[in-house]
């Protein structure tokens, strides 16, 4: 199938298209240099062309995010999906998988990274993947609180614990080292939990340092497309600006080495709104985010995700099961807690970001602060979806980030005046353009990935994964930037129209990517004689059921990564 | 203004969804409208004049809707409606007056479970029994009936005033176990006897009970014996007298500072203490 888009205004950040009226060409699921005859016209005129959206962050599938469905059958109820020919779906903050998939593509994302996934409970996400249509998909494996990875890096062998790391990414199918809370939730398991980079975790006797740099030095030898993908210490506790910091310092000196993509960073810290608080307690609660946002820009080796309130009513879930317990006891609403053996652990609470709530509105703002006074390049929109907001809430903040008018009017009107009087968001005059804003919401992420070859621009080989929304590239009216970014007028996947005027006209099953590292022989022996050690004396399953198996390949899409000369 | 007389024609087997068909609706609508109504029945929509026969009068006072040979089938009747009347000549299922915010609804048969789910105004009764969750939230919510009045002429079953926050509920009956279960304000009057666990893991509001209790939770605890009290249920509401001389229990105290106020008769329950 041919296709030719014509008239569109293309953004285009990874190959410096900024704003050019120019024709793109899709054939057999490529974009190619041009096509015949024959090819279909897809008239953009008055519209903008960007590549397909990619999600660095989000909670869509897995065993946390079922447990949210499942306890929160109120939310169920607040948003139904039934359209002719599509599967039906309910829920506003935790979606199910079609409806996930299908809300996703209509807003023109076409990848999407599955934020925390428990290797033990792997096959869950893997199963959902299955069921979840239109986006490429990846998953995240759990590694700052695994009883290996903490002996390993205790021990200081590196190389053993890169082994390690290797056999579980193809074990769990899994896309990049996830770290929650290093230690933190291990020492939830003693009912304790670490408060800075160097409270040393219960029995283990390591500190979150040890772990944060260990595991960076470990991606960087494994050459792993993605840099180590962090939510540190502290989440959510005011003055946590300080571990924030010290987080990002603690991997200076590290060096990108990819061995596929181009990232430049070692370090990406997400949903960074919750990690940049200021004060002592939630009554002297302030902005760090210039702070964090200054160290940012002039540091080479990080990005941020922002992770922005949306101001909804929402789920919280995160496998950072102590803040889950806080969060409970701040707000009172019901609770689940989750330990996973000798991995992780996890925790869901309902959550409701009043925009009366002083304290909520700061967090509003800080987010915003966050995407207004980063340089546009490290920073990322999320709302940690369903954490901080439901995702189908980036187009409004898409409005935000566009529009200083429709931001003062919720920051006078709708919101606490405490986001005046505790932000710097008051001051900040910048308006994303939409160069920018392709910027935050493909391009960067495609980047960070190390997806930037085939995703996350328009360049010819590149996916067809395209994004087309009508919208004037001037515009300055909230209402009507949130509405063509919420339904596009059209979304090509793998090169095919799968979204005509906001509606789902095809439905199409992406990849799952996932990461196959080729270690040394010798030393993955020596390492799979620890794992084995460990299963037989500490693990519920066995060896031989753990691994994510063949049953769960749908449209598998590996990475092959040589790293045999780490013997 | 109007009144729509629906009579059932027959049996059905997959329960109907009654939730477009309120006064508020009917009173705008020629008949040949109401006939058009889609309903939802089971994975399927049918007009109303598929299964109903339909009557459309010329009354004085508020629009009406009046449904004959009802049964369990008929599910939301009178869901989210703001005013006028609902009559229902026999039984109805599930959700009837749920959400409902103003106007009256009578039942004169039975009512199935989840009768008046997060009601917010206006009077439901029940002349004949109730099943369980009369006046709860929804499942999996903590923000249940926040006013008006729910009046079972009956028996209710269980859970009864699950999350209520605020109106009032009255079973002339027995009821179930847990009822104000999570009660966080409101009023639950039961004058028949009540099943274990009274108002477990209530925060606020009151619970009388006239009849027999057949345990307090330990959770609760005895202030006294009163006789005639005034109910308060904040610092400004100006109290409701009730007559008799009952046990008092604030609970429970599984949550912090509780203000849940539990009543049982002295005289059905004198070995109580």
């Amino acid at each position: 199938m041919e296709y030719i888009i014509k008239n569109g205004i293309v953004y285009d950040p990874l190959n410096g298209i900024n704003g050019e009226k120019m024709d793109i060409c899709v054939k057999d699921g490529k974009i190619v240099e041009s096509v015949s005859d024959k090819a279909k016209v897809i008239d953009a005129s008055g519209c903008v062309v960007m590549p397909g959206g990619v999600d660095s962050h989000s909670h869509v599938a897995g065993a946390k995010v079922n447990v949210g469905r499942m306890f929160r059958p109120e939310d169920s109820k607040m948003e139904i999906f039934a359209k002719k020919g599509l599967r039906t779906g309910t829920g506003f903050s935790v979606p199910s998988t079609y409806k996930t998939g299908y809300q996703y593509c209509e807003m023109g994302y076409t990848t999407v990274i599955e934020a925390a996934m428990p290797p033990l409970i792997a096959r869950h996400t893997h199963e959902e993947f299955l069921e979840t249509p239109q986006i490429d998909k990846a998953a995240m494996p759990l590694f700052g609180n695994n009883w290996m990875v903490l002996e390993y890096l205790k021990e200081g062998d590196i190389k053993a614990c890169a082994a390690y790391v290797a056999w579980m990414l193809k074990a769990t199918k899994g896309f990049a080292i996830k770290i929650v809370n290093p230690g933190g939730t291990e020492a939830w398991g003693w009912g304790k939990n670490v408060h800075s980079l160097d409270d040393p975790v219960p029995y283990f006797d390591i500190t979150p340092r040890e772990i944060v740099r260990g595991l960076a030095e470990v991606n960087e030898l494994l050459g792993l497309p993605h840099s180590i993908h962090v939510h540190p210490n502290n989440l959510g506790h005011p003055g946590n600006w300080e571990t924030t910091l010290e987080t990002m310092k603690c991997v200076e000196g590290i060096k990108a080495k990819p061995k596929v993509g181009e990232r430049e960073t070692v370090y990406y810290n997400t949903h960074c709104q919750f990690h940049s608080y200021g004060g002592t307690s939630w009554k002297d609660f302030e902005s760090k985010a210039l702070e964090i946002a200054e160290y940012v820009n002039k540091s080479k080796h990080a990005v941020i995700d922002v992770g922005q309130v949306t101001l909804d009513e929402t789920t919280t879930m995160t496998a950072d099961g102590p803040m889950e317990y806080d969060l409970h006891m701040t707000n009172g609403l019901k609770w689940a807690n989750c330990d996973v053996e000798l991995e992780t652990g996890s925790g869901v609470v309902p959550f409701i970001y009043s925009p009366k709530g002083p304290v909520y509105s700061v967090q509003w703002a800080i987010g915003l602060e966050l995407f207004l006074y980063t340089n546009t390049d490290k920073v990322m929109l999320t709302t940690d979806h369903p954490n901080a907001g439901p995702f189908t809430r980036y187009p409004r903040v898409i409005a935000w980030l566009m529009s200083k008018k429709y931001r003062d009017e919720w920051l006078y009107n709708k919101v606490h005046k405490w986001a005046q009087q505790r932000s710097h968001v008051a001051d900040a005059d910048k308006e994303y353009d939409l160069y920018e804003i392709a910027k935050i919401t493909r391009a960067n992420q495609a980047k960070v990935l190390g997806l930037s070859e085939t995703k996350g621009h328009l360049g010819v080989g590149a996916e067809a994964d395209i994004a087309i929304y009508e919208i004037d590239p001037e515009e300055k009216d909230g209402k009507k930037i949130e509405k063509a970014f919420r339904y596009a007028k059209y979304v090509l996947k793998g090169g095919e129209v799968v979204v005509k005027d906001g509606n789902v006209v095809k439905e199409m099953f992406g990849d799952t990517i996932y990461l196959d590292v080729q270690v040394g022989e010798e030393l993955m022996k020596e390492v799979l004689k620890d794992v084995e050690e460990k299963f037989r004396r500490y693990y519920s399953v066995n060896l031989d059921n753990y691994p994510v198996s063949e049953e769960y390949a749908h449209s598998w899409r590996p990475i092959k990564i040589d790293a045999t000369d780490i013997n | 203004m109007k009144e729509l007389i629906l009579t059932l024609q027959k049996e059905i087997i997959v329960p109907v969804e009654m939730d477009k068909v309120l006064p508020e609706v009917i009173e705008k609508m020629s008949l040949e409208e109401i006939k058009n109504i889609e309903l939802v029945q089971g994975r399927k929509r049918v007009k109303l004049d598929d299964i109903f026969d339909v009557e459309l009068n010329d009354i004085e006072g508020e629009p009406r809707v009046v449904i004959k040979n009802s049964n369990q089938k008929l599910k939301y009747i009178g869901s989210k409606m703001t005013k006028g009347e609902v009559i229902v000549e026999g039984d109805a299922g599930m959700y009837v007056g749920a959400e409902m915010k103003g106007g009256k609804i009578v039942v004169n048969g039975n009512a199935d479970s989840w009768a008046g789910q997060n009601m917010k105004g206006g009077e439901l009764l029940i002349k004949g029994d109730a099943r369980d969750y009369v006046g709860s939230a929804y499942r999996g919510d903590w923000r249940g009936m926040s006013g008006g009045t729910i009046i079972v002429e009956g028996n209710a079953g269980n859970e009864i005033g699950e999350f209520m926050r605020k109106g009032v509920i009255h079973i002339k009956g027995d009821v179930g176990i847990m009822a104000g279960i999570h009660q966080n304000g409101g009023m639950i009057i039961i004058d028949g006897n009540a099943d274990v666990r009274v108002g477990g893991e209530m925060k606020a509001g009151a619970i009388i009970v006239y009849g027999k209790v057949e345990e307090v939770l330990p959770s609760f605890k005895f202030e006294g014996i009163v006789e005639n009290p005034i109910i308060k249920l904040s610092k400004k509401d100006e109290g409701t007298p009730v007559t008799g001389t009952f046990y008092k229990f604030i609970g429970d105290y599984v949550n912090r500072k509780p203000k849940g106020q539990l009543y049982i008769s002295v005289d059905s329950n004198p070995d109580l203490i």
